[in-house]
């Protein structure tokens, strides 16, 4: 489990993550959403280890991950841009990580290089952007890890590679128990696989929460009726309101069955409700904190 | 064994539900029969096992099936009769649809016709409906 309390971190004087508390459950994969500049890679590389925060505590099992190696023998971090060392092929990388990675699993890396199908001996460097980043998968996944960390993972990946390698994450989370953790902005890729997620602005959540709980406790609604009564207008809790002709489109906080009943009892004309989708969440819940799409005409 | 509609807006977890039940209201997978592990469907659908695993305990809450400790999940065979739920939202479906048809134009009596060849077609239902 990963357990996170009251992280801050300042770059200069800018504070990017602002006393952030958060768990993630053993064997879940949690999808970490947020605006430009939210601060989520930043979060991602202290939850690895990689930096190191200026107040609270963060434990990956209930130990410190920052410069403590054993922690660290069991999470991976896949950056936005992978790294690998120039001149090496992908062999000679493979030889570095298990050379430094206990669990190191050779005869998965074999099954890997079957499925990928990318050349042993080519240099790292030399394969294409997409292709590079299936080599850190490939040898990320092949290091057994019980933490995955994934920032802007299915960057660049074509839609057969995204599911092989979607396919595969699954499996490890299946059959070990990995944890995930996947930030991204593609919020359709994020909706299918993860269970947990957090929205991240100017250096704090807005929002975290279990997504089938998230997308069942918030609905679109439209609805007309023939005597312009408004007032159930104000018995419901209205996050986003819009009028088209005599048909309003709301956006409505509750569950399923209180929005029902209480829009039923006043006889509406038209009345239909569907849930949200994660991007119209995203967009709606960051409307809510000034962050809104506006229509600029330039 | 089925697809889901990953475009949808239902949340993923509802849509195996749904599924499951269809399944097993109309006879196609039978009493006592194993559902496959979450593992396995899991990989198969690509789907977080936790959503899996959701959908299987809201099944088990709401009767379609039990699960024995070791080893898996099993169709519950007492469970054909169908949620008050699922009536009341039939109803005002049909009460919805009947009401757009009266104002085209279709009269009472197609309807009856209507009812009763399409009460033929399903077999009649039970003896004393």
């Amino acid at each position: 489990m990963i357990k996170l309390t009251q992280i801050s971190k300042q770059f200069e004087k800018e504070k990017v993550l602002d006393h952030i508390s958060f768990a993630v459950e053993k064997g879940s994969i949690y999808g970490l959403l947020g605006s430009n500049g939210a601060g989520k890679t930043t979060l991602l590389k202290i939850i690895a280890g990689i930096l190191k925060q200026d107040q609270g505590e963060i434990g990956i099992n209930k130990q410190p991950v920052y410069e403590n190696p054993n922690v660290k023998q069991k999470v991976m971090f896949i950056p936005d841009l992978p790294f690998s060392f120039p001149q090496y092929t992908v062999k000679q990388m493979a030889e570095f990580y298990a050379n430094i990675y206990d669990t190191w699993n050779q005869e998965r890396f074999h099954k890997l290089h079957t499925l990928l199908g990318l050349d042993l001996n080519r240099k790292v460097a030399r394969f294409s952007k997409g292709m590079q980043r299936q080599v850190a998968f490939w040898l990320a996944l092949c290091t057994m890890p019980d933490v995955l960390i994934l920032d802007e993972p299915f960057d660049g990946l074509d839609a057969v590679v995204r599911q092989k390698i979607k396919n595969l994450i699954i499996q490890d989370v299946a059959d070990r128990q990995m944890t995930v953790i996947i930030s991204s902005h593609n919020l359709r890729e994020i909706e299918d696989i993860c269970d947990h997620v957090g929205i991240l602005h100017h250096g704090s959540f807005i929002l975290e929460k279990d997504l089938d709980d998230l997308k069942s406790d918030i609905h679109k609604v439209q609805i007309a009726f023939k005597n312009e009564d408004f007032k159930i207008l104000e018995k419901l809790d209205i996050v986003h309101q819009e009028k088209r002709g005599s048909v309003f489109l709301l956006i409505v906080r509750g569950s399923r069955e209180a929005i029902d009943q209480m829009i039923l009892s006043h006889e509406p004309v038209v009345y239909d409700l569907l849930p949200l989708t994660l991007e119209e969440i995203f967009v709606y819940e960051m409307g809510g904190v000034g962050y809104a799409i506006e229509n600029i005409l330039v | 064994m089925f697809d889901l509609d990953l475009r949808s807006r239902k949340p993923i977890y509802e849509q195996l539900v749904d599924k499951f039940k269809e399944l097993i209201i109309n006879d196609v997978m039978q009493t006592d029969e194993k559902l496959p592990s979450v593992r396995i469907l899991a990989q198969q659908l690509t789907v977080n096992p936790n959503t899996i695993q959701k959908a299987y305990r809201e099944l088990e809450t709401q009767g379609y099936i039990y699960s024995v400790k070791g080893k898996g999940s099993f169709v519950d065979g007492t469970a054909k009769k169908v949620s008050s739920h699922e009536v009341n939202k039939i109803r005002s479906d049909l009460e919805k649809r009947l009401a757009e048809a009266f104002f085209i134009g279709i009269t009472k009596d197609e309807i009856y016709k209507i009812i009763e060849l399409t009460y033929e077609q399903i077999g009649g239902g039970d003896k004393d409906d």
